[in-house]
């Protein structure tokens, strides 16, 4: 095992806008910490810029995007851009909550690599992150 | 169950329903369990092991009989009385519903002034006389629709109101047929007031002849939603200004309302649910008995609103324990005398958290269920649906119809309020409504000695609690051992029935935002710069700060101007996540 398998995954959670519900984060933050993940957590009224910064200073491998509002089209796409200028687009950004099927395809094309919608359960997203980070891991022991 | 406390107080409530007594009725109960009942379920079995109430979790007796009454040493005068008189355990009416039925409202809000008066008038016509007016999140939340964090949002989740031209414009209503309009709007209290009391003089409007009920009861936005501003401490100062203004120039008005459907919505079980919103009314008591009025006085403005989920006896106890424990407090705390303060106003509501996004017509059933426990528990003032498509998006006309229906089929064709409190006096219901009452008072005696629901929130306490309660709940539902139907029970994946989604046009925040911008060049900068320095002067030297508002809005300062000029003096509340629970 290298230093790098010994590390654990960081996870920002953010809540992007006006948007205040929060127990959906809750739910994923206590499901991400019981894996073990390290989880940070914005808090609430952030902009894009805002958590992009955040993740940046905070190194996080994975930025989680809560949304309950319908605000996700203008919020989601512009963190991306964010992450991207800030030399940070190789960071997963997911995201998870009330997300219309038909938006999803534009989500991933503005650079949001996953969202699980409503009903998801925790499982599956800590599922995902463990492959995510093997993967990961993998590849930069590989890569040197 | 996860409050260790209230475990051992229910198992100790529930255990002498086993009786070791000798009456002739003990001695019966015994044998029909060794004879009648024991051979039976070693034959079949039990369906769970153990059975427990929905959202306590608490144990449940497979029969309840006088003898589980005994064991709470139950007396009728004492613990339930009369409809009407102290301790209003049946009622807070003396005739309960039979003079008339509560008030059927609905909540809305949407779009522009404009949309919102179209939509709220299609609900008159539809039977409702209350309405309940929700704003954006952007406006809920203290900003302007040109602000970068309301992207998105303007007149999304409400209406939109950056001044008092677009409240205007959404007060094209007929005021003669609205009996009731409550603003959810929170904490901007002060200029959210100040908009309404000036349209209303704009359109002419006689303040006493409708009740205007605002929110106000900010302390609980701080455990749950979050829709805060500033820091607490300053959040309840300010809703103490707003209600000292109120009870002062508009008596009639009701001045508070203590959301602890909120708390419901975040999964607070029954007894948190209690227990929080009471100890935040306590607070809120408090910081205006601080300035000097009596509790005969204010205690009567006191307002909840509720949830009833599909927990049905839970709820329905959770009313009747609500009516009975406000009584004591009021009596027993601080030695109110008035019937009026001992009398707990309450709308309720049926609950938003069993709804599913799965098969959306099934909760037309689940509502159905959840305004008959509302029912059956007394109601209060009034009772709101909500709709079977909220999961979905936005409400459609078709849903705001059969949830104004609901409540006429509830009230008009099951006779459920024909007599009054109609469940008093079941073994179960009696037992289940005094286990209720206890555990609450056990909850918030502990708030007390942890200084009071203002210091619990600047603590965190509320927030890890509900926290846990969301965690738990969201495990028995992946883990099966909670059952929804249509999300982890009766799931039929092929099945997909779409329901009318309701859209909002996209030039909504365009048009709304030149609309603001248009207004800022147009008005008198002068005038508004010198309101905002008035209102800042009040947050500062701590006169009421709802006459500075109502300067500013007349002068069309902005909604998020006059919120802004507030965070200059109070600052901004932003909790660790350690505080915040999550």
């Amino acid at each position: 095992m290298t230093a790098f398998a010994n590390r654990r995954l960081r996870v920002l959670l953010a809540k992007l806008g006006m948007d205040t519900h929060t127990i959906g984060v809750t739910v994923i933050a206590h499901a991400l910490r019981d894996a073990g993940f390290e989880v940070i957590f914005t808090g609430l009224k952030q902009t894009a810029e805002m958590v992009a910064n955040t993740a940046v200073q905070e190194d996080v491998d994975v930025i989680g995007v809560s949304s309950l509002s319908a605000a996700h089209m203008k919020h989601l796409p512009k963190l991306a851009e964010f992450l991207r200028q800030k030399g940070a687009g190789d960071k997963l950004l997911i995201a998870g909550g009330v997300v219309p099927l038909e938006d999803i395809a534009q989500l991933e094309r503005a650079g949001v690599q996953k969202i699980f919608t409503m009903g998801t359960e925790t499982k599956v997203i800590v599922d995902y992150l463990q492959t995510w980070w093997a993967a990961k891991l993998a590849a930069e022991q590989s890569g040197g | 169950m996860t409050i260790p406390h209230l475990k051992a107080q229910s198992e100790k409530r529930t255990a002498p329903a086993t009786p070791s007594a000798t009456t002739p009725l003990a001695q019966a109960f015994k044998e029909w369990q060794q004879n009648t009942q024991s051979p039976e379920v070693t034959k079949r079995g039990e369906r769970q092991t153990p059975f427990k109430t929905q959202a306590l979790h608490w144990p449940v007796h497979p029969l309840y009989t006088p003898l589980d009454l005994a064991a709470t040493g139950f007396d009728y005068q004492r613990d339930v009385g009369f409809p009407g008189e102290y301790p209003y355990t049946r009622s807070v009416s003396p005739n309960g519903n039979r003079s008339a039925l509560w008030t059927m409202a609905q909540v809305t809000g949407f779009g522009r002034g404009a949309d919102w008066a179209k939509r709220a008038r299609f609900m008159l016509d539809q039977g409702l006389q209350g309405l309940i007016l929700e704003h954006d999140l952007a406006t809920t939340n203290g900003y302007d629709s040109d602000d970068p964090l309301a992207e998105g949002e303007v007149g999304r989740a409400g209406l939109a109101i950056d001044s008092l031209e677009d409240l205007e414009r959404a007060f094209d209503l007929p005021f003669d047929r609205l009996k009731y309009l409550m603003s959810v709007c929170n904490a901007p209290q002060p200029v959210n007031l100040a908009m309404i009391i000036a349209a209303l003089e704009a359109k002419g409007v006689d303040p006493k002849q409708f009740v205007l009920h605002i929110v106000n009861g900010i302390l609980i936005e701080y455990t749950c939603v979050g829709r805060y501003i500033y820091p607490p401490k300053h959040g309840l100062r300010i809703a103490t200004d707003c209600f000292e203004y109120m009870i002062e120039h508009h008596p009639n008005w009701a001045p508070i309302s203590i959301i602890s459907a909120q708390l419901y919505a975040a999964r607070a079980n029954p007894v948190q649910e209690l227990a929080f919103s009471l100890s935040i009314a306590l607070q809120h008591i408090d910081a205006l008995l601080e300035r000097g009025h009596s509790i005969d006085k204010v205690a009567p403005y006191f307002h909840f609103v509720t949830g009833i989920d599909m927990d049905f006896f839970e709820g329905i106890c959770k009313l009747r324990a609500f009516r009975k424990i406000w009584a004591r407090l009021m009596r027993e705390r601080y030695g109110a005398t008035r019937p009026e303060a001992m009398k707990v106003r309450v709308m309720s509501s049926p609950g938003t958290m069993s709804l599913t996004l799965q098969q959306p017509l099934n909760n037309i059933s689940r509502l159905a269920i959840m305004a008959t426990a509302c029912a059956l528990g007394g109601v209060g003032e009034t009772m709101t649906t909500p709709l079977h498509d909220e999961a979905h998006a936005l409400p459609a006309d078709e849903a705001i119809r059969v949830g104004a229906a609901i409540q006429h089929i509830v009230a008009h064709e099951t006779g459920v309020a024909d007599t009054i409190d109609p469940l008093a006096g079941s073994y179960y219901v009696e037992t289940l409504t005094r286990q209720i009452e206890d555990a609450v008072m056990t909850e918030i005696d502990k708030i007390m000695d942890m200084g009071g629901a203002l210091a619990a929130i600047e603590r965190g306490y509320f927030q890890r609690e509900l926290a846990r309660e969301q965690c738990d709940r969201n495990r028995a539902l992946e883990d099966g051992s909670r059952k929804l139907v249509g999300v982890n029970h009766l799931v039929h994946a092929e099945e997909r029935r779409e329901i009318p989604i309701f859209k909002l046009a996209d030039e909504v925040e365009a048009e709304q935002i030149e609309r603001l911008q248009a207004l800022r060049k147009r008005r008198d900068q002068k005038t508004v710069d010198a309101a905002l320095e008035a209102v800042r002067e009040a947050a500062r030297s701590g006169t009421n700060l709802v006459p500075p508002c109502l300067v500013a809005v007349k002068a069309h300062a902005t909604h998020g101007e006059i919120c802004n000029a507030m965070r200059d003096v109070f600052g901004t509340h932003h909790p660790d996540a350690q505080t915040a629970g999550v």
